[in-house]
């Protein structure tokens, strides 16, 4: 990587900026077809019930109505990867999101009104709540479409992993210690609410989405399973997405009935959910509880990592449920470790259930593991960097799950967060005055392992990426990957830009239109910038060899000799050049007679896990080491966090001015997640479906945020570079909590940490 | 979830237009609207019968939108917003706990627009406005349609939770603090405990405001406690506590006794936002906190 780059490296604003600040846009929300109704949907009354009626009588005959729909007039199949959710509800409703029936109208007010004159008639029961009342074998069994791939009625899921030989590695262990810690629920609050536009034409029964899919793709294919349709008539337009983080990996009820209204009515049909809707019926991360047992030999090395964790996967499954196939690598491969025993269950209870979110799984395993790293630290009475600093993962290691760090920024990631901490401007209270001052202050560490090259999962983890330049030297990339708001197009725009020299604003990026844009499995595992700029790098690479051998027989040199540059291609030789649209011109229009026009599909080198789900299954590997402190306020639980140091091995920057906004969006996330965010259920209802009391944080809650990126450079990546996207979340609350702990000198087992927890864990210490 | 209750809208420009609206609508369903950031969102929630909204935002009129100061009081005009509040000099000089108050409520943005009036009228028994006035002992104005001035003290005005002394025919046309000069230090301010720093509703509130002489006896003390009880409370007892006393001569005992003596008068209760047991706890902090 020594070649002088142009644009990589150098802070680039987004090719949509513009667009997203002026309110140009065009979000779902925004969207108007001719002759569009509006779509809404009745949920159930009780989280858990059996439906004695549905009379939709009242609301077909409200003028405005076009259509009603219930279980009893579609024909559809079962949704998620388990097969075992309903489109609509009939017979029985078992969380609080339950759709029972939908409504398309000339208007939001009469789709409202038409909802409010449908009878439901309820039998309300009894509902189970916590996953481990429902793995009793005398439990009712809760999700009745399930196929029976566990013997227990209320499992969902199960994993299990293993390496090493744990009782060697126990029996060795001089420190032993033991926690259960508890994880909340927490949703992505995406600035735009769930939408949708669905327009079927019944002339020619294709069906037009305008979704906000983050995997356009496998989306295409669930729409087809769910609605019995071929999937090839289904065309995808991605609208501007106003937040993904993971929210839009599955498909969701509202998807395929919004379709249904359309195709029903033969008009578009236009689906939002209200702000309250969006809290109570869209995915939330995965709530669950960890058993971690761990340990540690005489010198503070770690031996073993034994881990039991019980998910509450909710009345039915969503990617949620598969988000052991994360946190499995955390305590398999985050420091070394000798063995691991991980096993996971997902249970069925009445709670609403989980979908993907940034970090998938990761920081709950995180939390667990880095809350768990300082407990052995104290029990050995070492300090908790140099603990870590020991453990580190390290360049070449291949770990026991099978994963392989060609490059690795760990320690040195955890180095430069330690010693940067250090020098901070807050001079700690010192630990004698404790017992009386009123603030206290603490530093926590934490590290994460990440997928950084993909993530070998679905058949397929690659992109395929069209270029085309015009006759007027202007390129247009259409890429197989999307943008969800994370940069990624201005990053393949300036990869292209870098390798074809034309200035980035001649440079068009079309990634919207599944029946244009290659495929791509989507975006998800901070995979676009490592799977899709390979694949723009791989097209670019077959394109200048159409356009280099015309370019070197105008400029009478070697093709080896010639560099492209600010719109020319240059010969170093001769010192000769010509302007890029001439070449293009001369291929298109004499000979040969081509376009310039080349398409590439970049395939990841890693490999699928086998069935002991061991195997190298990403091309590259992203770590982070974050320091936090904070202060405490023994009188209120109140915790600020003053400054957060966030060292990354990003393999290398492509562009500086996104990748902070990645750090610092992911930083403020993990904070919400750490001290504010829950989403407070009782007996299946959520308590606080508003931005007024689920606590996201505000600009005003925003600490220092102090980045420094590592460069490692990964020989895998584009230029060197790894995924970035989900590594600033993860380590975040986990550094915050052992801050607290640091601070205070309590355990803190669980999230968010409240200011009540606070005061009560003092409580019970003094 | 999308449903809003339909509501027509009248602006009154003179207090006797406005006046005459109220009369107008005695038999109907009548809503004041002046900053609207807590009308909007009942309105959304609600439905039913139309409701006429009296919009107060067009009214010209300086008893309603106007901060007068004179030797003994300051009269503040129900209509002037948070923003106003904060911005004001005076209020800062003479009042800290009332310009705390104002400046921690919601976010710069709401300050905009929220009113002094809508707070009070709301009758939350976590107004932050409201709070501060209640340790100010502030009196309210009341305006009926007969054009006569009712006096209230602000205590007396909050009757329970969104139930005020105001009848049908009356509105609040602003609140005036009388002025008690200090000999030389004023002690006053506002604490809000939450969870975050803005966009907060308070967990528990405490406000005050003491006056001290020369030698730094507490001359004068107002003390009010937010989101505690079913209103806003003036802890007399507390208040008459310190009457008579320096606070540099608290022992640790004396705070204590202080704080158990604010905490006779919460009696909050357990929700989303916080605990009974928390809000107890966290109450008697803060009120020791004040005399550290």
């Amino acid at each position: 990587m020594t070649k002088n780059l142009k644009i990589i490296g150098k802070p680039t604003p987004k090719i949509d900026a513009n667009i997203r600040v002026t309110g140009e846009a065009q979000f779902g929300h925004d969207i108007q077809l001719p002759n569009m109704l509006y779509g809404a949907i009745l949920r159930t009354k009780y989280p858990v019930a059996e439906i004695i009626s549905i009379d939709t009588s009242k609301a077909k005959k409200l003028e405005g109505v076009k259509c009603v729909i219930t279980a009893d007039n579609i024909d559809v199949n079962n949704i998620s990867y388990r097969r075992d959710h309903p489109i609509l509800k009939k017979g029985q409703v078992n969380c609080i999101r339950d759709e029972i029936a939908a409504v398309a109208a000339t208007s939001k007010e009469i789709a409202q009104k038409a909802l409010e004159l449908i009878e439901v008639k309820y039998k309300v029961r009894e509902g189970i709540f916590d996953p481990f009342e429902a793995i009793k074998e005398d439990a009712p069994q809760i999700n009745h479409f399930i196929d029976g791939k566990y013997p227990n009625k209320n499992i969902a899921e199960h994993f299990h992993y293993e390496h090493g030989n744990l009782d060697e590695e126990k029996a060795i262990s001089k420190y032993i210690v033991s926690h259960r810690y508890t994880l909340p629920r927490v949703t992505h609050c995406c600035m735009a609410t769930s939408n949708m536009t669905a327009d079927y034409s019944k002339t020619d029964g294709k069906l037009t989405l305008y979704s906000t899919t983050q995997v356009p793709f496998l989306y295409q294919r669930d729409i087809a399973r769910a609605l019995k349709m071929e999937p090839s008539k289904i065309r995808i337009i991605q609208v501007v997405i106003g937040g993904g983080f993971g929210s839009k990996l599955d498909m969701y009820p509202y998807e395929p009935i919004c379709a249904l209204l359309s195709m029903k009515t033969g008009q578009p049909v236009q689906l939002i959910f209200s702000r309250e809707e969006e809290f109570i019926a869209s995915p939330t991360r995965q709530t669950m509880i960890y058993d971690v047992t761990a340990g540690a030999d005489e010198n503070g090395r770690f031996t073993f990592r034994d881990v039991r964790v019980t998910l509450d996967n909710g009345a039915y499954t969503s990617w949620g449920a598969t988000t052991p196939f994360v946190m499995m690598q955390t305590f398999s491969s985050l420091y070394q470790c000798p063995a691991c025993r991980f096993d996971s269950t997902s249970v069925y209870t009445n709670n609403v259930y989980a979908g993907s979110f940034r970090g998938y799984g990761n920081p709950q395993a995180t939390f667990a593991l880095e809350r768990t790293i300082d407990m052995l630290a104290e029990e050995i009475g070492m300090s908790k960097s140099e603990i870590r600093i020991l453990n580190a993962n390290f360049k070449g290691e291949i770990t026991k799950q099978g994963l392989h760090f060609n490059t690795c920024g760990h320690k040195e990631a955890l180095e430069t967060v330690i010693e940067k901490v250090k020098g901070h401007t807050h001079p700690l209270v010192p630990s004698q005055e404790w017992k009386t001052k009123r603030y206290k202050r603490g530093v926590g560490y934490a590290s994460m392992l990440h997928v950084g090259g993909g993530a070998k999962i679905y058949p397929s983890d690659g992109c395929g990426t069209t270029l085309k330049i015009d006759p007027f030297g202007y390129l247009t990339i259409i890429t197989g990957s999307s943008e969800i708001g994370q940069g990624s197009e201005t990053v393949l725009a300036m990869i292209a830009s870098e390798e074809l020299g034309i200035d980035i604003s001649r440079i068009k990026v079309i990634n919207t239109d599944t029946d244009i844009k290659p495929w791509d499995v989507g975006v998800h595992a901070s995979r676009t910038s490592f799977v899709a700029g390979n694949s723009v790098l791989g097209a670019v690479k077959k394109l200048k060899e159409k356009i280099s051998p015309k370019a070197a027989q105008l400029l009478k040199t070697n093709v080896d000799d010639l560099i492209y540059e600010k719109g020319l291609i240059k010969s170093v030789i001769n010192e000769s050049s010509i302007e890029l649209d001439k070449v293009v011109r001369a291929i298109h229009f004499k000979e040969p007679g081509e376009l310039c026009i080349d398409t590439y599909f970049f395939e990841p080198s890693s490999e699928f896990a086998d069935n002991e789900f061991k195997g190298n299954v990403s091309g590259a590997y992203a770590f982070a080491s974050q320091s936090v402190e904070v202060e405490v306020d023994t009188y209120t639980g109140n915790v600020k966090v003053l400054d957060v140091y966030v060292a990354q091995d990003v393999g290398k920057v492509l562009n500086p001015l996104g990748l902070a906004g990645q750090i610092e969006g992911g930083v403020v996330m993990g904070m919400g997640y750490a001290l504010l965010e829950e989403l407070i259920v009782d007996k299946g209802m959520i308590l606080n479906p508003n931005f007024h009391n689920y606590k996201l944080p505000t600009a005003m809650d925003v600490p220092g945020i102090h980045f420094y990126p590592i460069e490692t450079e990964d020989s895998l990546g584009p230029y060197g570079a790894k995924g970035v996207g989900e590594a600033p979340l993860i380590p975040t609350a986990a550094a915050i909590a052992n801050a607290v702990s640091d601070a205070i000198g309590v355990q803190i087992d669980s999230l968010p940490v409240t200011p009540e927890k606070v005061l009560r864990a003092l409580e019970e210490k003094f | 979830m999308l449903s809003m209750v339909d509501f027509n809208v009248i602006s009154p420009e003179s207090v006797d237009e406005l006046i005459l609206e109220i009369e107008n609508n005695q038999s109907n369903n009548f809503r004041f609207g002046a900053g609207y950031t807590d009308l909007l969102l009942e309105l959304r929630k609600q439905s039913g019968p139309k409701i006429n909204v009296i919009n107060l935002s067009k009214l010209n009129d300086a008893k309603f939108s106007a901060i007068e100061k004179t030797d003994d009081k300051i009269r503040i005009g129900s209509l002037i917003t948070a923003g106003e509040l904060v911005k004001n000099k005076e209020i800062q000089e003479l009042f800290p706990v009332l310009h705390q108050a104002a400046n921690s409520l919601a976010s710069k943005q709401i300050r905009q627009v929220a009113t002094v009036g809508g707070n009070i009228c709301t009758a939350s028994p976590a107004g932050d406005i409201a709070t501060a006035l209640v340790a100010l002992e502030a009196i309210c104005e009341i305006l009926s349609t007969k054009n006569e001035i009712r006096e209230v003290p602000i205590k007396e005005f909050m009757l329970g939770v969104r139930k005020t002394a105001l009848k049908k025919n009356e509105i609040l046309r602003s609140v005036v603090i009388p002025i008690i000069y200090a000999d030389t230090k004023i002690i006053s301010d506002f604490i809000k405990i939450g969870t975050r720093k803005s966009m907060e509703c308070a967990i528990v509130s405490l406000a005050y405001h003491f006056l001290l002489d020369d030698d730094g006896i507490i001359k004068h003390s107002g003390i009010a406690i937010g989101s505690s009880a079913p209103t806003i409370k003036f802890t007399q007892g507390a208040c008459d506590f310190l009457i008579g006393k320096k606070i540099v001569d608290f022992t640790d005992d004396d705070k204590k006794v202080f704080a158990d003596k604010v905490l006779e008068y919460a009696t909050p209760i357990s929700d989303i936002r916080g605990s009974e047991w928390y809000r107890k706890k966290v109450l008697h902090n803060i009120s020791k906190s004040i005399l550290e």
